[in-house]
């Protein structure tokens, strides 16, 4: 690859970014509300995409870039290197979840039970067009249950490991700093599984599906089955300057868990991300799952799915093909033409040796 | 465990935390402020597959710091909003130095039942979305 500096267009860049922002018009906190309240899924998306977790400066991203995703998750991760990072919480375990959706495709009677929580799941695809007629879609209120779900439960896999079905891993006592963190050191292979489950968590969802899809139509290694999948709030526990610890809040958090018969036990695969995502879950986890022996190159090959996720660099990639490249499309030409002329020479000549040699 | 009136504080209704703040600053006197930033809290999670801790990502947050006479007032909340961020220091500050208890434990004992109603009701929604499947 090779670039040429170029001058003159100030002008027209200006203008340009002039009629991009002309188009979407005044931004305002009253906008930047109206999305946050009306797109909560498309700021989760982003804002597990972005690794950075704030519904407002999401909403900003997302009203400042027209919607454009790459650019909203581009904002987001510069904004992120503007601000100091006070500390490290304490890792969010799952019996600390506040549990808003749990299912699992694989048991029917997981201990805790099954509520499917806000889904759309299995509702009919219609499009609510009355609304472009000028009516108000009223969405019917929830009826509420005579008692509370529990809230806190444990992964379904816990209850496996009880029941032999799978190994129950070891606690891991890395905490604060020492836990491999993607936003300080370079990604390296074979990856450290906690820069993996980090990437994935930040990966760019429909790159993501795209290769979870290849694996489940048969291009990996396993089948996943859905042993869990969960949205709901995390606590953020951080520690007062006296020693005590608390609860900063709450985020939004969804996960999942696929599995694999494996020999006598199940195999697991894992992906969570921030906000409420779980397409990206499932396709994550079932990258995850597929990773151990993929061959080298492969969709399921950690090394190609962490690359090929990664959304602000697939998609700067992408578009820096836009940007100038006149050297390298010019010596592309001259060495066609170079190409050309050679075998033009050729077939003179080969003509001029057919003419001059005498008939038998 | 995590401190319940800290958690309750970080949580609280936010116009309502700044109003109760407010009526503090006159109780406490002088206050420096250490800090009132906004920054980025990173949040790691535990793998179920293999037990691993990974970061899951940054939350922004505001942090608030500042002292009386030796005593240290703390508030950070998710969010940018320094203002918040600095009534729960200063309603952390008030119980630690022993300033108008009785008001922060009452205004902090009400905002904890209007959170754990909010929960509630929540996970009563929750609740209707439970499916009993048969399989045949």
């Amino acid at each position: 690859m090779a670039y040429v500096a170029t001058r003159g267009g100030e002008a027209a860049i200006d203008q340009s970014e002039r009629l991009f922002r002309e188009e979407m018009g005044e931004i305002t906190p009253t906008r930047i509300e109206e999305v946050k309240a009306a797109l909560p899924y498309l700021i989760d998306r982003v804002m597990g995409e972005a690794s950075l977790y704030d519904e407002d400066l999401a909403a900003l991203a997302l009203a400042q870039t027209g919607g454009e995703l790459y650019e909203a998750v581009l904002l987001l991760r510069a904004w992120r290197t503007t601000q100091p990072r006070l500390s490290i919480a304490k890792p969010v375990e799952q019996d600390g979840l506040f549990t808003h959706r749990r299912i699992s495709a694989a048991f029917k009677d997981v201990p805790g039970g099954q509520t499917l929580g806000p889904t759309l799941d299995y509702a009919h695809r219609i499009l609510a067009t009355n609304v472009l007629r000028g009516e108000t879609f009223v969405p019917p209120a929830v009826v509420l249950a005579d008692k509370p779900a529990k809230a806190h439960l444990p992964s379904v896999s816990a209850w496996q490991a009880e029941n032999d079905l799978v190994d129950l891993p070891q606690p891991d006592a890395t905490d604060g700093n020492d836990i491999p963190d993607l936003t300080r050191e370079p990604l390296l292979f074979p990856s450290k599984r906690a820069h993996t489950l980090q990437s994935l968590a930040r990966s760019e969802t429909g790159s993501a599906l795209a290769l979870g899809y290849a694996a489940m139509r048969g291009y990996g290694q396993a089948h996943p089955t859905v042993n869990e999948v969960r949205l709901s709030e995390a606590e953020i526990v951080v520690d007062h300057p006296d020693g005590r610890s608390f609860s900063a809040g709450r985020v939004k958090i969804s996960q999942a868990e696929v599995v694999d018969k494996k020999g006598e036990k199940l195999s697991l695969g894992f992906t969570a991300t921030f906000g409420w995502n779980e397409v990206k879950c499932i396709a994550g986890a079932t990258l995850d799952l597929n990773a151990p022996g993929a061959e080298k190159g492969s969709a399921t090959e950690e090394e190609f799915f962490l690359y090929h996720t990664e959304g602000v660099e697939s998609s700067g990639f992408c578009i820096h093909f836009k940007l100038p490249h006149y050297v390298t499309f010019q010596s592309s030409l001259d060495a066609m033409r170079d190409a050309k002329a050679k075998k033009a020479a050729e077939r003179v000549a080969a003509k001029t040796k057919h003419q001059s040699e005498p008939a038998e | 465990m995590t401190d319940a009136p800290l958690d309750t504080l970080a949580r609280a209704e936010p116009t309502a935390l700044k109003a109760f703040a407010e009526g503090l600053i006159p109780h406490l006197g002088d206050i420096e402020v250490h800090r009132s930033r906004t920054a980025l809290v990173m949040l790691p999670m535990r793998d179920t597959a293999q037990g691993t801790n990974f970061h899951l990502g940054e939350v922004l947050v505001s942090e608030a710091q500042i002292e009386r006479q030796g005593t240290i007032g703390y508030g950070m909340v998710r969010g940018h909003d320094l203002e918040r961020a600095m009534a729960m220091a200063l309603v952390d500050l008030a119980l630690t130095a022993g300033v108008q208890t009785n008001a922060c434990s009452d205004f902090i004992d009400i905002q904890s039942q209007a959170l754990a109603a909010a929960d509630e009701t929540r996970l009563r929604k929750v609740e209707a979305t439970r499916v009993n499947m048969e399989t045949f």
